[in-house]
This record gives C-alpha cells, sequence and structure tokens, in this order.
C-alpha cells in the first residue's frame, strides 16, 4: 500500500513538474467562429488562428467551429452555462443587445483603457453605420469583425439579351419589377427563369425583409429600446408587399420559402437573373459565376437604405483575467486594419476598419474588382441590424409570416398583424420589467 | 466494504435466502443492492433525476424576478399555443405517414427478399443501406435532391417536361418531403425485423396451409400475417418512438418551416428551450410528448400480445 501511495504522490509531482512551466508558457484561449455563407471560409479562418499563433507564442488560440449565427448563439450560450465560456466568440452583430440585456458578455471599455485609449477613440477606427450594433449603453460590447449589406447581384448576359443595359442596373422599385418582369421566361406554364429571387429562409428573410423595409423609409425597430419592434406599419406593409406582389402578381419570384444556397444556386446556373443577397457571398460568386455579373445598390422606393449585417467579436462574462486579456490580444490582433483588409479579400464582406482601404493591398484589389467597391460605397447608405430582446424568436415571428405570405397563405396585412402580436408577447417580460415598470406599482 | 465481504460466505451455506430474510430483513437486501448499486447510480444520475428535473421545471416559471411554483399554469398555456396544437397535428401526420408505409413496404420487402440466394442476399444488402447511413448525412444528400430548380428530382421533372416545386419551401409540401426521407431512411431497419419475424413462423402451419390448397393471399392473410403479429407490434412501437424522437433532419432540412409546416414535437420542445428559454412550457411539453408516447407503446404492445397470451 505504502509503495503504491508514494508512486502515485511521485507522478503527480512529476506530472505537475512538466505541467507548470507549459502553463506559464501559453495560455490556452478558444474562439468560436459561425460561417453564416457559401465559401471556404472555415479553412481562411484555421489559416488566420495559425498566424495568431506563431506570432504569440504565449497565447494558443483554438478556432472552434460552431456552425451559422444562430446554432453560435446557442453554443455559446450552452459554454457559458457550463462553466467554460470561450475567451473570444465571432457573434452576429444583432444578438449584442440581448446578450448585454442578459450580462451574457462583458463591456471592454476597460481592456480598451489599459491601451491608454478612449472607448470613443477605440471604436472611431470603425465605419460609424457599425456602432449601433456595438456600442449599447455607451459601453462597448463587441468590435467589428466582419460585416456586409445586401446588394443586388444582376446576370450581364440576361440584361443584355433582354435589351436592358447591364451598366445601369435597377435603381428603384420600379425598375426593378420591370426589369425582372423583362427578364422572366416561361415554357407553357413552367418558369425555366426567374427575374428576381430573395432569400427567406430562417435569418436570411428577415434581414432582406429590414432592406426592403428601410428602403421604403421604415425604421423597423426602435434602436435605442430593446422591447419594440414596428412590425404592424405602413413601411412593413408596403415591403411585405412588393415581395407579395413579385410573387403572386407578376410571378417573377419563385413562391415559397427559398433558402439562401437555392438563391445563389439557380443564379449561378442561370435560372435567376438577379438577386439581393449579401455582400458577403460576393468573392464566393466572383470565384463560381461563369457569366459576366455586375452587382449594384438594393434599389429604393422612399430612400436609399440598408441594414448591415455581419459579425462582431465578442468577450462572454465569467473569464479569468489571463484569458480575457489573452482573448482581448486575439480581438485586437484579427480587427487590426492589416487583419480586417485581408480577412476581407477572402470573403467578400467589407472590412470593418476603415484604415484597411488605406493599404496599398487593399487599393489594387478595389482597382481590380469595382464590385467590392461597390459594396464599400453602399455602407453610407447602412442602417443598423434589427437587435432586441431575444432577437431569434422575435426575428422568426415576422419570418414565420413572411414565408406564409410568399406561399399565399397569408394576406401581408394580416400576416403583419399577427407578427406584431407574437412579438410583442415575447418582449413582454422584459417591457414590463423596464418601459412599463413604474412607480407606485409595487 | 468489509461487512458485504462477511455475509458472503455466512449467506451460502444458511439455507434458502427466503427464511434468512425473514430473520435479518436488512442484510438479505445488502448484497443485492451492491451488486445492483454501480447501474442503479447511473440510472438515478441520468434517468431517475433528470425525470424528477423535468417535473420540477413543468410547474415552475422563471422570469426575470425569479423562479416560483405555478402548477398547472405551464401545461395550460402549452395547450393554447397555436404552435404546439400545429407540432402535435404535424406529429400525428407525420407518424401516420412515415410508421404505415414503412411498415407495409418493410413487409413487402421481407416478403420477396425471405430465403436463400445470391441475388437475395445482395439485395437485402442493398435496401438496408439507408439504414447505414446517418440521419444528418442523409438529410444533407436530400438537401440536394429537393433543390428547387436545380436539384436532383427537380432537374428530372423538367426533362420530362413536368414543372418542379419548391419541395421543402412550401408549406404544403415541406412536410410530405421530410416523410418521404424518413421513409426512405427507416423501411430496410424494420424489414430486418420482420425477415426476423418469419423465420419465427412454424413451417408446419405453411405446409398445412397448401395441403388445404390456399392460396398465396391466403396464406398470407391467415398463416403470415397472423404469425408476425408480435413483430409487428415491436416494430410499430419502434417505429412510433422515431417518428417523435428523430428530428435531425428537421434541423438540417427546414428548421421547422416554412411558417411552422414541419415543426414536430421535439423541435418544439428544443425551440422553447433552446431559443426562447422558457424552460417551464418545454418541461410541460416533454412531460405530454412523454405521456402520449407511454400510452401508445402500452395499448400497441398489449393488442400485440393479447392473443399470443391466450394461445
Amino acid at each position: 500500500m505504502i509503495s503504491w501511495w508514494k508512486g502515485a504522490a511521485l507522478a503527480l509531482v512529476a506530472a505537475a513538474g512538466l505541467a507548470a512551466p507549459r502553463a506559464a508558457l501559453a495560455t490556452d484561449i478558444e474562439l468560436f467562429f459561425p460561417v453564416p455563407v457559401d465559401g471556404a471560409l472555415a479553412r481562411n479562418m484555421s489559416g488566420l488562428i495559425k498566424e495568431f499563433n506563431d506570432s504569440h507564442p504565449d497565447i494558443k488560440a483554438t478556432p472552434v467551429f460552431t456552425g451559422s449565427y444562430d446554432d453560435t448563439l446557442l453554443k455559446t450560450r450552452a459554454a457559458i452555462k457550463a462553466g467554460k465560456p470561450p475567451a473570444a466568440v465571432i457573434m452576429s452583430a444583432n444578438f449584442l443587445t440581448d446578450l448585454s440585456i442578459e450580462r451574457e458578455i462583458a463591456p471592454m471599455d476597460d481592456l480598451i483603457a489599459k491601451e491608454g485609449k478612449t472607448s470613443e477613440a477605440f471604436m472611431g477606427q470603425f465605419f460609424p453605420a457599425l456602432l449601433p450594433n456595438a456600442v449599447i449603453d455607451r459601453k462597448v460590447y463587441g468590435v467589428p469583425f466582419h460585416n456586409s449589406t445586401p446588394l443586388l447581384y444582376i446576370n450581364a448576359d440576361h440584361f443584355r439579351e433582354a435589351g436592358l443595359d447591364p451598366d445601369t442596373p435597377p435603381r428603384n422599385w420600379a425598375e426593378l419589377y420591370d426589369a425582372a418582369r423583362k427578364l422572366t421566361k416561361r415554357e407553357g406554364d413552367r418558369t425555366t427563369r426567374w427575374g428576381l429571387m430573395m432569400p427567406s429562409n430562417y435569418d436570411y428573410g428577415g434581414w432582406i425583409l429590414e432592406a426592403l423595409t428601410m428602403s421604403n423609409g421604415g425604421q423597423y425597430y426602435n434602436r435605442d429600446y430593446g422591447g419594440e419592434v414596428y412590425y404592424d406599419t405602413p413601411t412593413m406593409l408596403g415591403a411585405l408587399t412588393f415581395w407579395s406582389d413579385l410573387v403572386h402578381k407578376a410571378k417573377v419570384h419563385p413562391a415559397g420559402e427559398q433558402k439562401g444556397p437555392a438563391v445563389t444556386g439557380a443564379f449561378l446556373a442561370g435560372q435567376a437573373s438577379m438577386m439581393i443577397i449579401s455582400t458577403g457571398s460576393l468573392t464566393f460568386i466572383r470565384d463560381t459565376a461563369k457569366f459576366p455579373f455586375k452587382v449594384a445598390f438594393v434599389p429604393m422606393n422612399v430612400r436609399q437604405a440598408v441594414p448591415i449585417g455581419g459579425a462582431s467579436l465578442v468577450q462572454p462574462t465569467g473569464l479569468s483575467p489571463e484569458k480575457r486579456a489573452a482573448g482581448w490580444t486575439l480581438i485586437q490582433w484579427l480587427t487590426s486594419a492589416e487583419k480586417s483588409g485581408w480577412w476581407s479579400r477572402a470573403t467578400g464582406y467589407f472590412a470593418p476598419n476603415k484604415a484597411a482601404y488605406d493599404l496599398a493591398e487593399m487599393k489594387a484589389f478595389l482597382e481590380k474588382n469595382p464590385d467590392a467597391k461597390i459594396a464599400v460605397d453602399q455602407l453610407a447608405n447602412a442602417q443598423p441590424w434589427f437587435a432586441t430582446y431575444r432577437t431569434v424568436p422575435v426575428r422568426k415571428a415576422i419570418e414565420d409570416e413572411l414565408q406564409a405570405v410568399l406561399s399565399g397563405k397569408r394576406q401581408p396585412k394580416e400576416a403583419l398583424t399577427a407578427a406584431q402580436k407574437a412579438a410583442d408577447a415575447l418582449m413582454r417580460p422584459y417591457v414590463e420589467d423596464t418601459a412599463l415598470r413604474l412607480p407606485g406599482a409595487e | 466494504m468489509t461487512h458485504v465481504l462477511d455475509t458472503i460466505p455466512a449467506a451460502a451455506p444458511a439455507g434458502p435466502p427466503v427464511a434468512r430474510a425473514a430473520r435479518r430483513p436488512g442484510a438479505g437486501l445488502l448484497l443485492p443492492l451492491a451488486l445492483l448499486s454501480p447501474s442503479l447510480v447511473f440510472l438515478a444520475l441520468f434517468t431517475y433525476w433528470p425525470v424528477v428535473e423535468v417535473l420540477w421545471d413543468a410547474t415552475h416559471a422563471v422570469t426575470r424576478r425569479g423562479t416560483r411554483f405555478v402548477g398547472l399554469a405551464n401545461f395550460a398555456a402549452l395547450f393554447a399555443d397555436p404552435t404546439f396544437q400545429r407540432a402535435l397535428l404535424n406529429n400525428a401526420l407525420y407518424a401516420l405517414g412515415t410508421v404505415v408505409p414503412s411498415l407495409v413496404l418493410a413487409l413487402a420487402f421481407a416478403l420477396a427478399l425471405n430465403g436463400a440466394g445470391r441475388v437475395r442476399a445482395v439485395m437485402r444488402a442493398v435496401f438496408f443501406l439507408p439504414v447505414m447511413i446517418p440521419l444528418v448525412a442523409a438529410a444533407a444528400l436530400f438537401l440536394f435532391l429537393f433543390l428547387p430548380g436545380i436539384g436532383l428530382i427537380d432537374y428530372h421533372l423538367a426533362r420530362l417536361g413536368l414543372p418542379g416545386a419548391n419541395w421543402l419551401g412550401d408549406p404544403d409540401l415541406a412536410l410530405a418531403a421530410i416523410t418521404v426521407l424518413t421513409v426512405w431512411k427507416n423501411a430496410g431497419y424494420y424489414m430486418l425485423f420482420i425477415l426476423a419475424g418469419l423465420q419465427a413462423i412454424p413451417d408446419e402451419a405453411r405446409e398445412a396451409a397448401l395441403l388445404d390448397g390456399a392460396g398465396p393471399w391466403q396464406r398470407l392473410r391467415f398463416v403470415t400475417l397472423p404469425g408476425l403479429r408480435p413483430t409487428f407490434a415491436f416494430v410499430g412501437v419502434i417505429a412510433l418512438l422515431n417518428a417523435v424522437t428523430q428530428v435531425d433532419h428537421v434541423f438540417v432540412l427546414t428548421k421547422g418551416g416554412p411558417s411552422d409546416a414541419t415543426k414536430l414535437l421535439l423541435f418544439y420542445i428544443y425551440e422553447q428551450a433552446a431559443e426562447r428559454y422558457d424552460a417551464g412550457r418545454a418541461a410541460a411539453a416533454t412531460v405530454v410528448t412523454l405521456g402520449l408516447l407511454a400510452v401508445l407503446t402500452g395499448l400497441s404492445l398489449a393488442r400485440g400480445q393479447g392473443p399470443e397470451a391466450a394461445r
């Protein structure tokens, strides 16, 4: 018995002796990252993290692929509950409001102050349109990593064939409607080519509907308070009716829910002449399309406006100081002008860091790919992205109704009434705890 | 540890255990309990404790101001939720649409491929193949088949001059599409059980029927099917469980959409728990689902074994 104990004790000491210097050598951290669009993003991310580890011997970062934006939120919350939060997460920018309400992510102002910068100066490196989704209650909760806007993609060959000029793509809804009619081809009652396609699956549908609503003068949600959405409004009714008319009246857009990959697939196969999808797919389309294509701003009805999309780097609460510091180093490295620019060229997302566009490589790249420049120029019209308490179910409330309208199961007006009711019920607990928590009630 | 070791030599020669247990009831229980304890610990940790926790969750509400006991309020809210009613209906349709056709197909395959012969063996393997593909992978495969316009199904329909459909994006078709995938996936699995059941039917019964001049249909109706009754009861329960517990393909293909058209009970529970953070309603839905399953399983096993017991 005694010898057994001695042996075990010796082994323990030896293991501790081996482990101790290693622990002092490198801090192990995890980075959760989603892949929301087409392309080889996961491979690019592994390469990027390898480069980070090679240049930072005191940190060992592991990239963990966590699926879609929605899945990443879920997995991050599960990791926080399990007491093992990752040191950094690339989080869909519109989840930051909900996460900050629930105090699941930590503000980074103290880390910024430690660098001797003010929060304003630090966030000043990024495009101003991105700030409302990253700075909440004047605290910095996220650092923009890659961002996007919806963009109109057109098949130039189809345009010429239909007698349209590919150099002047549709600028407003009337021109879009008209072009879509001219581009649609039918054989009997079978449509062989659609004039326009827009994705309406969960997550994508709400974003595209937001783009149409904002182009119609709408706000979509209260950007200063997480308990209000404006679903049942004239601006959204106009946007939803427009989409519904494209499907059911003009029959230039296929009926039912369309998934993102189905839309890009149809466009690449020449079965759709125009599509409105994320700038994040730009590189994939450029590399895959076997025909000349052009991109343009999302056509407007009342004003030129689109929501931003994309993701910011956030840090969960409950991290040890070492992991937090190591995660912060990774976050700063990933969002620097140089890396931000490289990631932008690899994916098609625009680089949130303004300085990325002053670098020589980026200037040369934009010279060669004027379509990427249009995506950046549209930022001048960008608005913040829909973010509330319980963002995902509140968004699904409108997406379920959108899908019902596109399938011809509901009229736009009744759909919006139902969506508003469902969303209000979901946000009720927060509203009761904030805007409706009045003095004298308790 | 020592007292357990002591009981073994003492208990072994001491006559029938019943008599001993009557004298010292504690000691008689100790050994069985000690032997069972490893599995009991795991059962308690991973089965009984979660059951208790689900029941606790189902009767409590977690709000931003704390947790309180709400009795059956979660169940009332659950049954008032139109999405839950839709999920119940969807799951009933899905169960009916998957269990019946896959059992009929499985019976047909089994009858055709029963017996020896190389061709039959190869065909059995072919029909069993879909079972070996994980459901997630099968769903990813069907994503390409179902793609509107450019998918395999629409491509071939277009060659025949037929208009395709938005298989997963049309609320009228999406559940049917998911059902077809499930039948394709499961029929081969159920075929195995029925093949085994066919082996158990005594040859004498078949020979007697042949001598009596029974035709193939009569032999199937009066000999084979009654002989397969316990098998069907068992496979039916398995199929029913599958219809409730397997939603991998819903995650991959539709995420419950479009407009709740493919929302099955388990997906509904997942959404309540993981997206809406409503543990109370998720637990209530779990209790209702498990209750329904228990009743259906009990009924179908009792029906299957009834005549067996009478014989």
